[in-house]
């Protein structure tokens, strides 16, 4: 078990590496500069802003540099359009936002997709499986910047909630809806396929001729295996949601990472992309993992072959 | 462990939470006085030397105070600031302003000219890269001092006494006061900007929220990255007795729909801005609150006049003339906004003079553009090769470039396609010349025509067309060189005309900011053409 956790973290440095190579070089291809604004810089001002951020040298030169203050010094460099501000301090500001927004929107995408998978699946192919899938569909096909003004205006009205902004707790609550339902509609077709598939094994027609109920066929037998392509998807999805979602963000005001992703992008602010990039890779690995660990949990098989 | 504890906080305050008592967010604050905003976007600084926003300019003004402030009673007018009073030469070159000898910035220093010199010094030092240096090169020698060619000695900036500061300009400048509201006028603190990195530490902790020192109205109280900035009233500010609000907080919407939605739902005091497509749904949901201001702002569009064919000027005009602008600011932009065949937008005592095409009817420019289309050797649009109409990918200018595509191909029978590109490729695309037509903005940065006129010298960092007319260029010079308002007035006119005649851009409207503002918390608040109305003016009222 250890050798596979050494070797999955091995992996995992070696493809945020990667990760951090391949977008170090991407985003110094795209057209323009951090220091491009409404006005254009005299050719003098954008030299020198250049040089005092290092952006003068070649980009193996600039490469090198990146990485000497992150493993020398853990620098991760300065915010190139908030001058003054270190890209540690914008991340340690809006991680936690789109933490509590991840884990409040995956509580209730868990809450409601699952239950409804189950659902499904003992009602296989009759109205209430159909009502479920149908609007699983629709929680797949209608996307988060329609789903988050319908609730905004809607939901929004009523007491204690709120139709944008953060300026309350309770303002968590129609964005973590909003991003929850989307993932529940995933998590709830992922549920029902895997339930359907465990529900017709030769174990489970053994429990039942044993005059097991049919509670605790699908709670005690056939759950834990059921669950298997749902746990694998909620790795990533988590990994996702906790890195913010810039239409939701955008549609409530929510002050987390989505945004910063793509307005340091837009504003080519390079240290910052760097930044959320890394914090993404990790973020992707250690689900990633935990999720391999999981599954081993739940599925003897992998456990036999973790062990051996 | 920072994370784990603001995770912790949230979680904590979503279960400790109650419902609320019915009274939105508005209703609240208003009972507190403190003023809610939409301000655009998250502030890039609050440094005046490295903010370039004008999001950044309205906080920058309640923080800190320049030589002058606007009049809350008059459009272009200014009050005293940090001067007591002023004066200046029979020719408008030689200014002394006298500063108040009271005057403190927050933490109880005294604000002395040396601090004006200072701040001046620090925005056009080479060495530091300040980008809107470019506002002092009025200053005797700022220009020369910034690209490094002389010394400080000999920039028009000295501070006489501690509380005198003398400046030199490189000519007359009777409108010199307008210059100054601009937030890269402002002083700034010396002795805490020195304690804190230097004058040319670009990383320098001096101007953050939670070290704030200034000589303004308010001082910051909290700032949350793209929630809120507020601001609370300075206790050492002159007249701090005076002040009518207990704070203001600044939230940085950047878009539109959910800013009105917030409005609307009771989230804000004064919103930014109505986009088009919401503004009739605005309107009608709150027809007390929806404001429609003039705005010293021109859409047009520029042409690239070294790329054939729009390097002939016939072609030029008659895609100017092919373009509908009635219908364009009635269908596209909602009304929000004049059309116009000039530059500069009406105000300051200025008024371009229209070009005879604004006489015409529609048909007629219509006839008028096909036989000048016909004349360039392209009759009917053909042999007329495809050009590419470059916008930003914001919905309007999308919009606005396809209808104008649809025109100019039933009109002309051209067709040109258009390329939508995100911000910061949209303005590498432009500053570098790599465009046949782009679309474009200019807002003034101070109420005075050269702001808008002076954007086409040849050579211009922002004329980005390629466009040169030695008599233009003689026109700005003698309009800068007089110091009698009418006759420079009249120099900028003629300038503008010569412009207009050779059709390097066409001036599509003068825009008009649409918001909302509401009718029953806020008092006192007047329409400024570079909405930079003083927010300590502005009185919330439950």
């Amino acid at each position: 078990m250890i050798k596979l956790l050494l070797r999955r973290l091995g992996q995992g440095v070696l493809v945020i590496f990667v990760l951090e190579t391949i977008t170090f070089f991407l985003v110094r291809m795209l057209p323009g500069n951090p220091f491009l604004g409404e006005r254009k810089l005299p050719q003098h001002i954008m030299e020198q802003l250049n040089s005092l951020y290092g952006l003068n040298e070649s980009a193996l030169v600039q490469y090198y540099n990146y990485w000497k203050g992150i493993l020398l010094h853990g620098d991760f460099g300065p915010s190139l359009v908030r001058e003054g501000m270190q890209v540690t301090e914008i991340i340690a500001e809006s991680f936690p936002v789109s933490l509590a927004l991840g884990v409040v929107g995956m509580l209730i995408a868990i809450c409601i997709g699952i239950p409804a998978g189950m659902l499904s699946a003992c009602y296989r192919n009759r109205w209430p499986d159909a009502c479920i899938m149908l609007l699983a569909m629709l929680g797949i096909c209608i996307p988060a910047f329609v789903v988050g003004p319908v609730f905004g205006k809607t939901l929004g009205q009523l007491p204690g909630l709120s139709v944008a902004g953060w300026d309350s707790p309770l303002c968590i609550v129609l964005p973590a809806l909003t991003l929850g339902l989307i993932n529940a509609a995933y998590l709830a077709r992922l549920t029902r396929g895997g339930m359907l598939e465990v529900l017709t094994q030769e174990y489970i027609r053994t429990a039942r001729a044993k005059g097991a109920s049919g509670l605790r066929v699908m709670f005690i037998h056939a759950l834990r295996s059921g669950l298997l392509p749902a746990v694998s998807y909620l790795g990533p999805a988590f990994a996702a949601l906790i890195t913010g979602s810039f239409v939701v963000e955008t549609c409530f005001q929510v002050p987390g990472m989505g945004l910063h992703f793509v307005n340091a992008t837009t504003d080519r602010d390079y240290f910052l992309i760097q930044g959320l990039v890394l914090c993404y890779g990790i973020l992707i690995v250690v689900a990633n993992l935990i999720v391999d660990l999981v599954l081993i949990a739940l599925n003897p098989r992998l456990r036999a072959q973790g062990t051996a | 462990m920072r994370v784990l504890t603001g995770f912790l906080c949230i979680l904590s305050g979503i279960l400790l939470s109650s419902c609320g008592d019915g009274k939105s967010s508005a209703e609240k604050f208003a009972a507190e006085k403190i003023l809610l905003i939409g301000n655009n976007s998250e502030p890039q600084s609050l440094d005046p030397h490295k903010a370039t926003a004008v999001a950044d300019g309205k906080i920058i003004a309640t923080l800190l105070e320049g030589l002058v402030r606007p009049d809350p009673a008059q459009e272009a007018g200014v009050l005293p600031g940090a001067a007591e009073r002023w004066e200046h030469n029979e020719r408008a070159d030689e200014w002394l302003f006298y500063l108040h000898k009271d005057a403190v910035w927050s933490d109880g220093t005294p604000v002395t000219a040396q601090d004006f010199e200072y701040a001046y010094r620090r925005i056009l030092h080479p060495q530091f890269g300040g980008r809107y240096a470019e506002m002092l090169y009025p200053l005797q020698g700022a220009a020369a001092f910034n690209k490094g060619e002389t010394t400080w000695e000999h920039v028009g900036v000295k501070a006489v006494d501690a509380h005198t500061l003398k400046l030199t300009l490189n000519g007359p400048t009777p409108h010199l006061p307008q210059l100054l509201l601009h937030f890269t006028w402002s002083p700034i603190p010396a002795h805490h900007v020195e304690a804190n990195g230097g004058m040319f530490d670009r990383s320098s902790r001096w101007a953050r929220p939670d070290n704030w020192v200034g000589n303004g109205a308010y001082v910051t109280e909290a700032h949350h990255l793209n929630n809120y900035l507020s601001v609370t009233p300075n206790p050492k500010y002159r007249r701090a007795h005076e002040l009518k609000n207990k704070g203001i907080r600044f939230l940085p919407i950047v878009n539109g729909y959910t800013e009105t939605r917030m409005y609307l739902g009771g989230k804000l005091h004064i919103s930014n801005n109505v986009p088009p497509e919401m503004i009739s749904y605005a309107a009608a949901k709150a027809p007390q609150d929806f404001c429609r201001d003039p705005y010293y702002c021109t859409i047009f569009y520029r042409l690239n006049t070294t790329k054939p064919p729009l390097d002939d000027v016939r072609v030029r005009e008659a895609l100017s003339l092919a373009i509908d602008r009635d219908a364009l600011v009635h269908k596209v932009v909602r009304g929000a906004g004049t059309p116009t065949f000039c530059f500069t937008p009406p105000g300051a005592n200025y008024r371009a003079e229209q070009p005879a095409a604004a006489s015409l009817t529609q048909q007629e420019r219509e006839q008028r553009a096909r036989q000048l289309l016909a004349e360039a050797g392209y009759a009917g649009g053909q042999g007329f090769p495809t050009l590419e109409l470059m916008t930003t990918s914001r919905d309007v200018q999308r919009i606005m470039a396809e209808t104008i595509q649809a025109m100019w191909a039933e009109t002309l029978g051209i067709h040109v396609e258009i390329r939508a590109c995100e911000w910061t490729a949209y303005k590498a695309a432009q500053q570098g010349m790599e465009y046949d037509i782009s679309s474009s903005s200019w807002s003034g940065d101070y109420l005075d025509p050269a702001t808008f006129v002076e954007l086409w010298r040849s050579g211009g960092g922002n004329n980005c067309t390629d466009w040169g007319n030695p008599a233009f260029d003689a026109d700005t010079a003698a309009a800068t060189a007089t110091g009698d308002a009418a006759t420079r007035c009249h120099h900028l006119q003629q300038a503008e005309q010569r412009m207009l005649q050779e059709h390097p851009i066409i001036p599509l409207y003068h825009s008009e900011r649409t918001y909302l503002r509401s009718a029953r918390h806020i008092r006192g608040r007047q329409p400024r053409l570079l909405d930079n109305f003083p927010l300590d003016a502005v009185e919330v009222v439950p």
